[in-house]
């Protein structure tokens, strides 16, 4: 056999890698455009439950100042307003909904989406009873809000106390920038 | 090619994450209720599938120099469509394994397959490789989903039966909270590896006297 001379070899290599490269490129475009719009919608869906969930009557977007640099998005409806923050947790950030009442104090919270350890930070997002038992521990909250390891008022979740002060973090922003909205 | 044979390799003698002690992290990470570790488990086992098919169809096509990156390509891709489609489709269960899914293009599994296996065999023979291979790890996730759940949540089927919460079979102020964090997956992994050592010397003493007795 002939050897392959050195402008082939590369060549060869690199053209093989592109070819492969774009037919994965094309097939992820592809499920990209089925699957987008849904997880668009999905999304839209979470995120009107998430204000429903913590603002009865729900709201509609309006303009805020926030100085925690948290605060992505606010609600404001009849019954108070709903603000949308994401606190770095443990493995990224949780983006949440907190729901303050006119008076304010916080209605509740939802978590919109997490990516923490699960079984354990994953537990302040579950729908189940410990985690509603930890998310309604924030209800009639106003000021500052920390575990009470930290001298506040919340009982952290076993073995996840930092998602636990990610959230106070995440309600006390919301908290404050409630308080600015006027 | 050997079907029974890759099936009990799969399963047990070669068994990707007793024996093998291959993908760890999502090992250690996710076995925290059923329903996490049945999901975990189907997912590796499409991708290690369509994976194996792949990379064992396109061998000859790939030179050797740059199989790696060829072979990484290739599992993002399909780990890619599994995770959208899961956020399309099952959103629950992409809330409740949130990171581990993109996380399954470097659990080892999946390449070490494409390595050991798929670049050398056949397509067929590959597809069966993916299919029992992951077959292997969901049975042994799911084992150690079990016992963690019941001894650290006190359920069984959580996610799953029950409306989510588990059949409850300790009362809630028993379970020991040490066995869902990691430490108490090394202990539950450990005795599910020792177990399954002790099952294959009991096969094969079996069936030597099997042998003895003809």
């Amino acid at each position: 056999m002939k050897k392959e001379s050195t402008v082939h070899y590369v060549l060869r290599l690199t053209l093989t890698l592109l070819v492969i490269t774009s037919l994965v490129a094309v097939a992820l475009a592809g499920v990209n455009a089925v699957t987008a719009p849904r997880i668009a919608a999905q999304q839209e869906e979470k995120t009107q439950a998430a204000i429903e969930a913590v603002l009865p009557g729900g709201g509609a977007a309006v303009a805020f100042t926030d100085a925690t640099g948290l605060v992505s998005q606010v609600y404001q409806g009849e019954n108070g307003c709903a603000v949308q923050v994401t606190p770095a947790g443990f493995n990224g950030g949780i983006t949440m909904m907190v729901g303050i009442g006119t008076d304010g104090a916080v209605l509740g919270i939802s978590i919109i989406s997490q990516t923490e350890t699960a079984g354990l930070g994953a537990v302040a997002a579950a729908d189940t009873a410990a985690g509603e038992a930890f998310r309604s521990q924030f209800a009639g909250t106003s000021g500052t809000v920390a575990v009470t390891k930290d001298g506040g008022q919340i009982d952290a979740i076993t073995g996840a106390t930092i998602t636990s002060r990610a959230i106070c973090t995440g309600v006390s922003a919301a908290l404050e920038c409630a308080a600015n909205l006027g | 090619m050997n079907i029974k044979k890759q099936f009990y390799e799969g399963l047990l003698t070669k068994n990707p994450v007793t024996v093998q002690l291959l993908g760890m992290c999502s090992t250690m990470a996710i076995t925290t209720s059923l329903f996490n570790g049945l999901g975990m488990g189907v997912a590796v086992t499409i991708i290690l599938t369509c994976s194996n098919i792949i990379i064992s169809a396109l061998r000859k096509f790939i030179p050797s120099q740059i199989r790696i990156a060829a072979y990484v390509t290739i599992i993002a891709g399909f780990v890619t469509i599994v995770d959208l489609a899961i956020q399309a489709f099952l959103p629950d269960l992409s809330t409740s394994l949130g990171v581990f899914i993109p996380l399954i293009v470097v659990n080892c599994i999946i390449l070490g397959r494409a390595e050991a296996f798929a670049s050398k065999n056949g397509v067929l023979a590959s597809a069966l490789d993916g299919i029992f291979q992951g077959i292997g790890y969901t049975v042994a996730l799911t084992i150690v989903c079990v016992i963690r759940e019941l001894l650290g949540s006190g359920t069984f089927g959580g996610g799953l039966l029950n409306g989510g919460e588990g059949i409850r079979l300790i009362p809630a102020e028993y379970p020991a909270m040490l066995m869902v964090m990691p430490v108490g997956g090394f202990l539950v992994l450990g005795c599910v590896i020792a177990g399954s050592q002790w099952l294959m010397k009991h096969l094969d003493i079996k069936s030597k006297k099997k042998e003895a007795a003809k």
